[in-house]
């Protein structure tokens, strides 16, 4: 596994003519952006006055969501172009870097049934999708991961529609080393963080959307997450000391709230980061050091996690 | 209804609940201690198994495997109480932890392939016994907290329940072994 400064150095330097190219063409782009945007909302500032001739009403507020939702797929198709040859001239040689092992969807992700049965997230999800799959072998391990933006549809009252996001971020599989039959779920502990031990811990042994309530002998672990499971002795073997010590690790370095499941064999991890992943931006440099390290660090830990969970080490019967 | 009869009624509904969580909160103590018990079980059968490979090429670790054997027998006794139990499983865990740590001195018996196997299998069930040691002692806790605790001690004490032993967890377990380090050694 390359180190995170080796491919830093792999997207600075082997990357920079396709990095110098696209970033001419950014600015075009961004230029011709600009002027599309004056001009539609110029245009648009002429047509609310022509059609509502200064009066404030409901309408407004409708003509504003139209304005905001045409400009968005009018925003979309213009840089559609650009987007595909970023990725393919930056996101698939840095991958291809990393483990030349895997291969890359950008359009593709992760099925709905994988996300739903991973059983992380039990509300039912209404509206699924996402892009940049990876998947592929490491060390004869199966991984696959992408974006994925999974919503519920809610209607008040009156009838009218609004969505919620359930989850959006990074969902990662990848074969587990040890058997087991049940499901462990591991979550971000909300309730003891914010009601304190006893109460949150209460409610915590009462939420009926999920199995029996794990306490783990592990303090540290124990306060960021809350662990629910199907069979108390399967979880503990599954979250041994050492995979709470790494899962902590992973929780610190990845720096966004992470949800984990363990079934079917498999581990899955959710990293939410309540935004579209390996998109390219229009309005900053992608030599920018930040940027970048965005594309690069993301990738490093999805990919990083057999290493870092120590997922290739098999267990004597799963050899 | 009269203030009394209220007050009448949610004492005996408190006497209820509180009962049935002390019951609960044994019968979880019982269950996981009988899978502590099967895993034990599946490690003392491979015993016979493993002293009969190892004595072969083990000259000066007789009393090592003799030792294990005993354990073994004592352990088969179908009436021993879940204290003694926990104390051989400790003894049983450093006899086989030593057996493991000679066999690294006979370069025949470490490239031996059913000691391999044997080797395998026992680090398996290690990692359950672990992880059942584990379960038992949360359950254990929990249980011990409510016959200590207000109110519910005061129950415990009528439903004469005592607190119970848990299981020590050994360095190196809290450690874990290092799976790669086991085989490349």
């Amino acid at each position: 596994m390359k180190k995170l400064s080796e491919l830093t150095d792999f997207y600075y330097k082997s990357l920079q003519n396709p990095l110098q190219s696209l970033e001419k063409e950014r600015e075009q782009l961004r230029h011709r952006v600009l002027v599309v945007g004056i001009i539609y909302s110029l245009f648009s500032l002429v047509l609310y006055f022509f059609l509502f001739s200064y009066s404030f009403s409901d309408l407004t507020i409708m003509f504003l969501f139209g304005y905001f939702a045409l400009g968005s797929i009018l925003y979309k198709f213009l840089i559609t172009d650009y987007t595909k040859e970023f990725k393919e001239k930056i996101i698939r040689p840095l991958i291809t870097e990393i483990s030349p092992g895997l291969r890359y969807f950008p359009q593709k992700h992760i099925s709905q049934k994988k996300f739903r049965d991973s059983k992380i997230f039990t509300s039912k999800v209404d509206r699924f999708h996402g892009n940049d799959f990876v998947d592929g072998q490491i060390d004869s391990i199966a991984l696959s991961f992408s974006d994925i933006h999974a919503e519920q549809k809610h209607k008040n009252s009156k009838g009218k529609e609004s969505w919620s996001t359930i989850f959006q971020g990074l969902f990662i599989v990848a074969d587990f080393h040890k058997h087991f039959k049940g499901t462990t779920v591991v979550l971000p502990d909300i309730a003891q963080n914010t009601f304190g031990y006893l109460i949150g811990g209460w409610l915590q042994s009462k939420n009926i959307s999920r199995d029996e309530l794990i306490t783990m002998d592990h303090p540290e672990f124990e306060k960021e997450f809350v662990v629910y499971g199907s069979d108390q002795i399967e979880a503990r073997y599954i979250l041994s000391h050492s995979l709470m010590e790494k899962l902590l690790n992973f929780k610190k370095r990845s720096k966004h709230p992470i949800f984990i499941s363990f079934t079917k064999d498999s581990i899955h991890l959710a990293v939410e980061y309540n935004k579209d992943l390996f998109e390219p931006s229009i309005f900053r440099s992608l030599l920018n050091y930040k940027i970048a390290m965005e594309y690069v660090q993301t990738l490093h830990l999805c990919i990083g996690i057999i290493d870092e969970l120590d997922l290739n080490q098999k267990l004597w019967t799963k050899r | 209804m009269s203030t009394e009869t209220i007050i009448l009624a949610l004492l005996v509904l408190a006497v209820i609940i509180m009962y049935n969580s002390l019951i609960s909160k044994k019968n979880q103590v019982d269950n996981i201690f009988a899978s502590v018990d099967t895993q034990l079980k599946k490690r003392y059968d491979l015993i016979p198994n493993l002293v009969a490979t190892v004595s072969k090429y083990m000259e000066h670790e007789k009393t090592l495997l003799t030792e294990v054997t005993r354990l073994r027998s004592e352990a088969n006794n179908p009436n021993l109480s879940d204290t003694h139990k926990i104390n051989l499983d400790k003894k049983v865990s450093s006899a086989l932890g030593s057996i493991m740590v000679a066999v690294e001195n006979y370069p025949d018996l470490k490239a031996n392939e059913n000691v391999m196997q044997l080797q395998g299998t026992l680090h398996e069930l290690e990692e359950q016994i672990s992880a059942a040691r584990r379960a038992y002692n949360q359950a254990v806790t929990d249980y011990n907290n409510a016959i200590e605790m207000f109110p519910t001690n005061f129950m415990a004490k009528a439903m004469n329940y005592r607190a119970k032993q848990v299981f020590e967890i050994s360095h190196n377990e809290r450690q874990n072994v290092n799976v790669k380090e086991l085989f490349n050694s």
